[in-house]
């Protein structure tokens, strides 16, 4: 009960310092919003588009079910990773380690934190899907876009978490983030369809967590029946957090790395 | 025989005894014994021992690079010891637990809030992790931020963020409170203000660790202090008695180029020495003699004494006197 209470404090904080610092919403929901509105103009007159798993899906579902998993992992990834670095360089870290605060509540609050930013922006985002772009929304492609979410926030907090002991500033962590982002959104089908890329490539990207998300978001709002879920995505997402996890075990550090 | 350690060593002090041993001191919050720290081939802490005692106020003195601020990590638990034994509150800091951070409260020498929250919501975040915690408003008055309440961390002068600093240790009503170097970059009036907020968390009976570099805080502050110079414990005691071992009084005054050093000394009896431009001696006995003589032998080597003073010695000359003569 104490650690539920300590780390909804701990979500409450970091949301609240969220919407007060205008950079991490441009970061998070803005960019991908504005992308979804110019990419879907480019490519309206596209009509189908070839999405992986052999689906052929409509622009919208495509760009809206990318820009989704893109904005997820640049919101959370980034995000995750510079509050960790800055906190802990500006002794932050190092003061709540030397209080009775038990040490999961503070990835619990962050885990919270990042769900609730990620729904908010899967709501977004399928609002202007649906009003504005005409995607035909069913509530159980909601409701998997929200697993989907949570999942994904999971792992990417996680990887987030295991490289924080190579970046050393937050100034560091706030460009590595959204480079990693956007290359990989390159080779997971957010932007390009991943019929238009090497088959070495789409096969590497399967492998990486961007590429599944993307691709599950997609197929989840295209499929006509079912919920589309793509049993694959949470192996991939599930390995992949659960190694950074392991690794963040043994490597975090609360106290400053510069001396 | 039972009375007497092995080697005929007379016994220790009471304080001396081991963290397990039913002899020592029950007051002692801090025993450290044989502390030993080292950084490849630096040796940073170098055996020291020492306690403090419940309710009072410990100064840890020296020059940056003496080994205060890896002493005082060791007893916060942030670092370990490479030999010796440390019992903070009756536990190996290494060996921490919640209820034992419960009881601690920590002011580290650089620590930065996230600007964007105002002092009451960084306050309170922390309060909750206590389980007795003082009430925000009630820490806020006590370090002077009554009024600062609603500001936001970022928009507060650099005295006024090392005074949330000072709130965040003190919210969970610690029984056992480290500074470390508290006043660093404060204004006099800002410092003078913070002493009366650490003399008021004396009143409630908080024990207190305190390093500091300001001589004149730590004899304002501190019931007991040691002085630390290249790891080791130099001098320790209260300010008073290490001002009168040192001695009764200090004549000082200007130097000047010509000025020879060895004549003044033969002349008056004293030994003289040079520190900062100024020609001081420390005396214990015999002060009106010395100044006698100091006197004639101005008058007849026509030697100007500018800015001559005759004072009472204070912590300074016994900071200066125990660093110098551990080169």
């Amino acid at each position: 009960m104490r650690f539920v209470r300590l780390s909804v404090a701990q979500a409450i904080y970091n949301l609240r310092g969220y919407l007060r610092s205008l950079r991490t919403v441009v970061l998070g929901v803005v960019m991908p919003v504005g992308l979804l509105v110019i990419l879907s103009w480019v490519f309206a007159h596209q009509g189908q588009i070839a999405a992986a798993a052999g689906y052929q899906i409509s622009a919208i579902a495509f760009y809206a079910g990318g820009l989704t998993a893109y904005g997820l992992m640049l919101g959370t990834f980034t995000g995750v990773m510079t509050a960790i670095v800055s906190a802990r360089e500006a002794g932050w870290l190092k003061r709540f380690r030397g209080s009775p605060m038990p040490p999961g509540s503070y990835l619990a609050g962050q885990i919270i934190f990042n769900v609730v930013i990620s729904l908010a922006l899967v709501i977004v985002m399928m609002g202007i899907a649906t009003l504005v772009y005409g995607l035909q929304l069913r509530l159980v492609s909601l409701f998997a876009m929200f697993c989907y979410a949570l999942i994904g926030v999971i792992c990417f907090t996680a990887i987030a978490m295991a490289v924080t002991r190579i970046i050393t500033t937050p100034e560091m962590g706030s460009s590595v983030g959204p480079f990693v982002a956007i290359t990989l959104s390159f080779t997971s089908g957010v932007f390009l369809p991943p019929d238009l890329m090497p088959h070495w490539l789409v096969n590497v990207s399967n492998y990486l967590p961007l590429e599944p998300l993307a691709q599950s978001m997609q197929t989840a709002l295209a499929v006509h029946a079912g919920t589309g879920f793509i049993g694959r995505t949470f192996v991939v997402l599930a390995i992949w957090g659960a190694v950074s996890f392991v690794v963040a075990r043994f490597t975090f550090t609360w106290q400053p790395l510069r001396r | 025989m039972a009375s007497e350690v092995p080697d005929g060593r007379p016994l220790p002090a009471a304080d001396e005894f081991g963290a397990g041993d039913p002899r020592r001191a029950m007051t002692n919050v801090i025993e450290v014994n044989n502390l030993t720290k080292r950084f490849g081939r630096l040796v940073a802490v170098d055996d020291v021992s020492f306690c403090v005692e419940e309710g009072e106020i410990f100064g840890l003195l020296g020059e940056n690079g003496a080994g205060k601020t890896t002493t005082i990590e060791i007893l916060e638990g942030f670092q370990r010891a490479d030999h010796g034994s440390v019992v903070v509150l009756g536990v190996d800091p290494r060996h921490s637990h919640r209820a034992w951070r419960d009881q601690i409260g920590l002011v580290l020498q650089e620590s930065e809030f996230d600007p964007v929250h105002t002092v009451n919501e960084t306050l309170k975040l922390f309060a909750s992790f206590f389980s007795n915690p003082r009430g925000v408003a009630e820490t806020l008055e006590l370090v002077g931020l009554g009024n600062k309440a609603d500001e936001r961390v970022g928009r507060l002068s650099g005295g006024q963020k090392r005074r949330v600093d000072v709130a965040l240790g003190i919210v969970g009503r610690p029984r056992l409170l480290f500074l470390d170097e508290p006043t660093t970059g404060f204004d006099p009036v800002a410092r003078k203000e913070f002493w009366s907020v650490i003399e008021e968390l004396r009143e409630t009976g908080t024990s207190i660790v305190l390093t500091t570099h300001y001589m004149e805080e730590a004899e304002r502050l501190c019931d007991r202090l040691a002085i630390m110079s290249k790891g080791q414990i130099v001098q320790e005691g209260t300010s008073a008695a290490l001002i009168s071992a040192l001695g009764s009084t200090t004549i000082h005054f200007e130097h000047c180029n010509d000025l020879d050093v060895d004549a003044l000394c033969s002349a008056c009896g004293a030994s003289f020495i040079v520190r900062d431009a100024m020609v001081t001696a420390l005396l214990g006995t015999g002060v009106s003699e010395v100044l006698l003589r100091l006197l004639t032998w101005a008058e007849s080597t026509g030697t100007e004494l500018h800015g001559l003073e005759v004072v009472r010695p204070t912590l300074n000359d016994v900071f200066l006197g125990a660093t110098e003569a551990h080169p």
